[in-house]
């Protein structure tokens, strides 16, 4: 941890739109201090303000005096309205600063972003500031006694328990602090005392089967502090969940271990979020955690064997309570975890979380919403029915099974468009590519389509340039010797074609279900809502040219970003919404997607590539 | 391009394949030996999928092909030389698993492989499996699953037939998912398929075995 005395000389700057917070020491410039808290401007000079490409909104506070570079880069209007190049700006003051998405690299792919929302904090836990009157012989009452009756007077509440790990530390605390402190509550019981004046902190976290997301929240007024995602630490145990599944049934000592691992790299993050921000985890006095069913179960520790066999049964689908101590959470002793309700065995609180936080389970309709993953989960809302489906869409948009698949990360390619000829792409950090990530694949799918090289039925057609044969099959050459060279080419094979279709049809089968269940058709769809961090990046026409989505004009589509992280944010200050979010779960119905009237022949039609509609089973062509 | 028939089927050439067939059937050839053109094709058609070169509905659509010629060329059939079945199978996918498109090619494959196929469909209970044994007498049984943990169904189905003593009367092959040589021990069955041609050649083998 740093000492506090080291940040005298140090400002707070505050990143908007992410809303994230570092420290600033005063001969650091803004690029690296954003760089510091892990939050990715471009710097393509390397700082030198050559570029121009680290651009940003100064909102308040004072900062150095415009280099001569800026004064270069800028308008004397625009300098007036605070835009600054952060490698030539240092802090001068505490600072807010507003970063453009064109000056954000795509480094930071594990995904925390997702719209701010507001909503009036009601929280479950209070924090009452109180000073106690001191203990003497004439009032030598016992220091709970005078803590429970003060505050129940002070505030007109009801305490009348204290957690047991309070009553350990409150004489001590209450001497060190004067006698004046915060007294955290909940449901009557006084779970914790916080010193004088600091934030009621809370953490949401979103548990992914690849990835976590947490984020540090000032309860009062539901903003976020701090964000930070890791990658899942249970990979190590398998990289889908069936496989961690499988790894505990057949040895069930292991349960222990794979529960340990989540449960520390979840500590882990909760340690760093409190560094980036200076507080103590002990200051977090209440949490929410949303997950897939199979992350929800391996988290509390509950059986999962069920949920891997039909009827793929969750032991636990309500919401649940349970004390972060139980859970082995590090922060508050006396806090308690809520776990949002689960729907399915494949279909969880993350996919209830995206529903709460995009309100769209109360909408008229019809709306589709997806969260696209290793599983996509589903919803359509349709006049307050709300109706769910879960496809096996697999991990080739996460990269995986395919030959030059890759996660988002430095050096994959992430856009791709062929035109005369010529193949032009983007990769992550604008590094060398070293393969092709989730969103680049769809392009690239797309692309070969529109080309010609691949047909309808997803075939590689012999006869074009840049397609060869290799070890049985054929391929089409992305990036190859010429374009750099020292790796091995990156290519696209006929596998990889049908890993993609086979994806792809899982997820437009998922929606023509969830239509026919509900006798629409997809010109009724209003809006289509694509969450999670493929879904955020992926380019929609793309989508909708290779027949993933269905065909419909670019305006009904929405990308809300990681929107599961969202409604545990919004769960986690209001009470409100975890009874909404409850009682949402209870209204969704869902059907298994294997057992839907017409699967087999939907799926098979939905494997065809381009732009159409799926009606009575066959597939009709859409201009 | 003049197509043969072997060459128009397994080039999904639905026009092409259906006229050759109509033609060879009016010059008077015999029936039998189109049909054994046809199942060349669908050799081919098999392989082609195997190596990615022919999808899903590649197949649904061979298969309509060779639908439309054989009901053109069955009724010229001589009687006693009905379209013969090589040997008869029974399939499903165990207990706990409920996918099935995997299972649906298999059987495809089979058919038009010349067997007789005995499905069973999804999340089909051990005793299902023992009972169409018996009734049937059907020696070549077919396990598929895709979950994980379907292995431990197909552990338990193939228990099952022991127990009801008819272990040595069948022989059992599984399929779909991650199998292999070890998921083969641990169930218990005689062998394992990667795709639906391997299928097809495993039936095949134990049919020229016995």
């Amino acid at each position: 941890m740093k000492s506090e005395k080291g940040t005298v000389s140090a400002y707070t700057i505050d990143f908007e739109p992410v809303g994230r917070r570092g420290k600033c020491h005063k001969s650091e410039s803004l690029l690296a201090c954003a760089h510091y808290v892990g939050i990715g401007i471009n710097s393509i000079c390397g700082g030198t303000g050559v570029c121009h490409s680290c651009k940003v909104q100064v909102l308040r506070g004072n900062v150095s005096r415009p280099t001569s570079k800026e004064l270069e880069a800028f308008t004397p209007e625009e300098l007036a309205q605070g835009w600054r190049l952060a490698c030539q700006t240092y802090p001068l003051t505490d600072c807010k600063l507003s970063v453009p998405p064109e000056s954000m690299t795509t480094l930071q792919r594990i995904q925390v972003e997702g719209k701010e929302l507001r909503v009036e904090p009601e929280l479950p836990v209070r924090a009452y500031q109180s000073a106690f009157t001191m203990p003497s012989l004439s009032n030598p009452k016992a220091d709970t006694d005078r803590l429970i009756e003060e505050l129940n007077h002070k505030y007109h509440i009801h305490c009348n328990t204290i957690e047991i790990n309070v009553l350990r530390s409150l004489s001590l605390q209450l001497r060190s602090w004067d006698w004046r402190c915060q007294v955290i509550v909940r449901d009557d019981q006084v779970i914790g005392l916080n010193p004088w004046q600091t934030p009621l902190l809370g953490l949401a976290v979103d548990l992914g089967t690849t990835k976590v997301a947490a984020y540090l929240i000032d309860m009062n007024n539901g903003r976020t502090l701090a964000a930070k995602g890791i990658m899942n630490p249970q990979i190590s145990l398998g990289e889908d969940i069936i496989s961690r599944i499988t790894h505990i049934i057949k040895s069930p000592d292991k349960s222990l271990k794979i529960r340990k691992l989540i449960v520390e790299g979840i500590n882990d993050l909760i340690n760093s979020l409190c560094i980036e921000v200076g507080a103590n985890p002990e200051q977090i006095f209440d949490a929410v955690v949303v997950g897939n069913t199979a992350m929800h179960h391996l988290f509390v520790g509950l059986p999962v064997r069920q949920l891997a066999l039909s009827p793929f049964v969750p032991a636990v689908s309500r919401a649940l309570d349970v004390k972060a101590k139980d859970l082995g959470l590090c922060i508050a002793s006396g806090s308690y975890v809520h776990l949002l309700p689960n729907v399915a065995g494949f279909v969880g609180s993350d996919h209830v979380a995206m529903l709460l936080a995009t309100g769209v389970w109360q909408a008229k309709g019809p709306i589709v919403a997806i969260d696209i993953g290793t599983n996509t989960e589903v919803s359509l809302i349709r006049n307050g029915k709300i109706t769910a489906v879960s496809c096996a869409s697999g991990p080739a948009f996460e990269g995986g099974h395919i030959k030059d698949g890759m996660r988002a990360a430095t050096g994959a390619i992430e856009r791709l468009r062929i035109a005369d000829n010529k193949i032009q792409y983007q990769t992550i950090d604008k590094a060398p590519p070293i393969g092709i990530c989730g969103s680049g694949i769809l392009d690239t799918l797309c692309q070969l389509f529109l080309s010609g090289v691949i047909d309808a039925g997803g075939r590689i057609r012999e006869d074009c340039s840049r397609v060869r044969n290799y070890k049985r099959q054929r391929e089409f050459v992305l990036v190859g010797e010429e374009d750099h060279k020292k790796q091995s080419d990156i290519t696209i094979t006929q596998r990889d074609v049908r890993e993609l279709q086979l994806a792809k049809a899982a997820i437009r089968t998922g929606i023509q279900v969830l239509l026919e269940a509900n006798n629409c058709t997809e010109n009724q769809i209003r809006e289509v809502i694509i969450a999670g961090a493929f879904g955020t990046y992926i380019d929609v026409a793309s989508a909708l040219i290779i027949g993933m989505l269905p065909s419909l004009p670019l305006d009904r589509f929405r990308q809300v970003g990681n929107a599961a992280g969202m409604g545990a944010k919004l769960a986690l200050v209001s009470s409100t919404k975890r009874a909404e979010a409850q009682s949402l779960a209870a209204r969704i119905k869902y059907i298994e997607l294997g057992t839907a009237p017409n699967f087999n022949q939907t799926f098979i039609q939905t494997s065809y590539l381009g732009r159409y509609r799926i009606r009575e089973g066959k597939r009709e062509g859409v201009d | 391009m003049s197509y043969t028939l072997v060459t128009a089927l397994s080039d999904l050439r639905e026009e092409e394949a259906l006229k050759i067939s109509e033609e060879r059937l009016n010059s008077g050839e015999n029936p039998q030996g189109i049909l054994d053109d046809a199942r060349s094709a669908m050799e081919i058609v098999g392989k082609r999928f195997e190596d990615s070169e022919y999808f899903i509905p590649d197949l649904v659509y061979s298969g309509e092909i060779l639908q439309q010629i054989t009901a053109m060329v069955k009724p010229k059939l001589k009687r006693n030389s009905q379209v013969e079945r090589i040997g008869k199978i029974i399939i499903g996918t165990v207990a706990g698993d409920i996918h099935d498109i995997g299972k649906n090619i298999v059987t495809f494959m089979l058919d038009i492989n010349g067997f007789e196929v005995h499905d069973l469909g999804i999340d089909v209970s051990e005793q299902k499996f023992v009972e169409t044994i018996k009734e049937t007498n059907i020696n070549i049984v077919g396990l598929s699953g895709f979950l994980t943990l379907a292995f431990d169904s197909m552990k338990e189905t193939i228990e099952a037939i022991k127990s009801a003593g008819l272990r040595d009367d069948v022989k059992i092959m599984i399929g779909g998912g991650q199998i292999d040589e070890e998921i083969k021990k641990y169930t218990g069955a005689d062998s394992y398929g990667k795709d639906a041609m391997a299928a097809v050649s495993i039936a095949k083998a134990w049919l020229g075995g016995k």
